[in-house]
């Protein structure tokens, strides 16, 4: 009898310890994929604010234009943002900006004056890349109370792309697709579709 | 002691594993390969908002849903496809017969360590590839910062990867084209197609070409799938059933992708962009519009081609030089239609010029891969059901 219930209480703390390893487990794995949920989506809700390392002034008629930069110097085909506020505020004004430079496609290049995303009293330009080194301008057209004015800054230096040359890149990421018309290279010689396609119509 | 081993082994003889029990269900077929089709349809969604979004709203990270959308299809993908090359693999070693297991024929992989039905091997590797480029891109973004170019390598490297799973779907639903899961989901996953493959030409957008690359690649991989699909189903309406299907698709993500970023920015507290305008969703209406036209086009020439017995070794080429022509001649009219400038007549002849002849490539090139996909088919296997 007394064997039989220390067997009996041996066998429920042996399953009660089975039960709880498989608790413990699930705890952490359910501990891990919160952390993981929360370590990939807490930089979704934090977007980086607009940090402007450099700036440049233009006189478009009236209006004084301070040009902030994210990055200096500037990189060619760098994810950059811009900011352009005037010296009394953005209220009651508007306009466009034309950007110039090598490799820039023409329906690109004229934008309207808008608030930037992340900074909202100055107008910019958000995740804009120049796509090849030069020199560049920025030209403004404002309008406001005090009428139209225009400037351009003009010999803005980018520099070459960062990173690798861009001839390894895509030579790094051409070697799927060649891969993959290798095998159906090997696949169509072996099978040559080509002798059996006059029957499928 | 000596006496459980023999026991046990003959009772685990008996009773063949969980792999092996699923190899044999006729339902594994059509549930894994309508998983992988939810897999790279959260892929097209994911995409098409996550381009809605930078033009609607702007800020990014790695971690945005419309980011998160377009991993989990790759996932789930993946995983499906994994599960099938693994349950291919204990089908062959409990000794049960797998060149008609679904998903296309079994292809040896690492020395015959693992069978792979050759539609999921490919969906499967397009998953694995997208991972790897995945953190190509993380390394890029470090560089350049996020995320102004769509055309970077590592981005062109990402949307091969998923193109790779979605013809590994097209191919594990043709290699069941006996069945009605099977044709119904060729008619699913080609429009998929369709809409995601042009994306890559965007790669060639630098170079100083006298056609647009995308233009080519829309007219090019939109005539070609067409034609693929309706010669691997060989019924005369698959064209127009195909094309339908790419419609209803087109107006679902027309309204889906600008719905789901002015959601998303509401939630999270970001305000739309100044100056948006009234321009059509960007992704959406790229997608070529007038399709049915083309696919009436190519139903009328192939049911010509059957009455007057033209052969199989011409007959592609004429349905591809007229579907093309249609889409060549219909995209700059489309571009006109959603706001943009009129078409020149020499822009309209170019372009028509450009569909023949990008046609009659497509049409060469579907009969063959229709060939080696009627050839892929596991009848046997999936007939009847």
């Amino acid at each position: 009898m007394r064997s039989s219930r220390s067997a009996l209480l041996l066998a429920v703390a042996a399953a009660s310890g089975r039960v709880r390893d498989h608790a413990r487990r699930l705890a952490l794995a359910t501990v891990a994929a919160l952390a993981l949920v929360a370590v990939s989506t807490a930089p979704a809700a934090a977007y980086a604010p607009v940090g402007v390392v450099h700036t440049e002034r233009v006189q478009a008629g009236p209006y004084t234009v301070t040009v902030g930069f994210s990055e200096w110097p500037l990189r060619a085909m760098q994810s950059l943002d811009f900011t352009f506020a005037p010296a009394d505020g953005i209220a009651r004004k508007s306009g466009s900006v034309t950007i110039d430079g090598p490799g820039l496609d023409a329906e690109d290049r004229e934008t309207p004056l808008s608030r930037h995303p992340r900074k909202r009293d100055v107008w910019g330009l958000d995740v804009q890349a120049l796509p090849e080194p030069g020199t560049w301008s920025f030209t403004f057209d404002i309008d406001g109370q005090a009428g139209h004015g225009r400037g351009t800054l003009r010999n803005v230096t980018v520099l070459d792309q960062p990173g690798p040359p861009l001839a390894i890149s895509w030579t790094v990421c051409a070697i799927p697709p060649i891969g993959m018309l290798a095998y159906l290279a090997v696949g169509w010689r072996r099978n040559k579709p080509s002798e059996r396609v006059a029957a499928l119509v | 002691m000596s006496t459980a081993l023999p026991v046990t082994s003959t009772s685990r003889a008996s009773q063949p594993s969980l792999a092996v029990k699923v190899s044999g269900s006729g339902r594994t077929g059509p549930i894994a390969a309508n998983t992988v089709l939810a897999g790279t349809t959260l892929s097209l969604f994911g995409i098409s908002w996550d381009i809605q979004w930078h033009v609607d709203v702007g800020p990014d990270t790695f971690f945005t849903l419309s980011h998160l959308m377009l991993y989990s299809g790759s996932a789930v993908a993946g995983i499906a496809s994994l599960a099938m090359v693994l349950i291919a693999t204990a089908a062959q070693r409990a000794g049960r017969p797998v060149d008609q297991f679904p998903g296309g024929k079994p292809v040896r992989v690492l020395g015959g360590v693992f069978r792979a039905p050759l539609g999921y091997l490919i969906t499967g590797t397009g998953a694995a590839l997208f991972l790897l480029f995945g953190l190509l891109d993380l390394w890029w973004h470090s560089l350049y910062g996020f995320d102004a170019v769509l055309d970077s390598p590592p981005h062109i490297g990402l949307f091969l990867s998923i193109c790779f799973t979605m013809v590994g779907s097209v191919i594990v639903f043709a290699a069941a084209r006996h069945t009605r899961w099977g044709r119904a989901g060729v008619i699913v996953s080609v429009p998929v197609l369709i809409v995601f493959s042009p994306i890559t030409t965007k790669a060639f957008g630098a170079l100083p070409l006298p056609v647009e690359p995308d233009l080519v690649g829309n007219v090019l991989f939109s005539t070609l799938l067409l034609i693929l699909g309706t010669l691997t189903i060989g019924r005369r309406i698959t064209a127009l059933t195909i094309a339908a299907a790419l419609g209803a698709l087109q107006l679902v993500l027309w309204w889906f992708s600008p719905w789901a970023a002015r959601v998303y920015a509401d939630a999270t507290g970001l305000p739309l962009r100044d100056n948006l305008g009234d321009d059509p969703p960007e992704l959406p209406s790229e997608i070529p519009v007038f399709m049915l036209l083309a696919a009436a086009t190519i139903t009328a020439l192939l049911w010509l081609s059957r009455k007057r017995g033209w052969s199989g070794r011409i007959a592609p080429q004429i349905m591809g030089a007229g579907g093309g022509a249609v889409i060549g001649l219909s995209l700059p009219i489309q571009s006109a239609l959603l706001g943009g400038s009129g078409p020149a007549s020499a822009e309209l002849l170019k372009m028509t010029a450009v569909g023949l002849v990008t046609g009659v490539l497509a049409g060469y090139l579907a009969a063959r891969l229709a060939v080696l996909l009627r050839e892929h088919s596991t009848a046997s296997a999936t007939k009847g059901r």
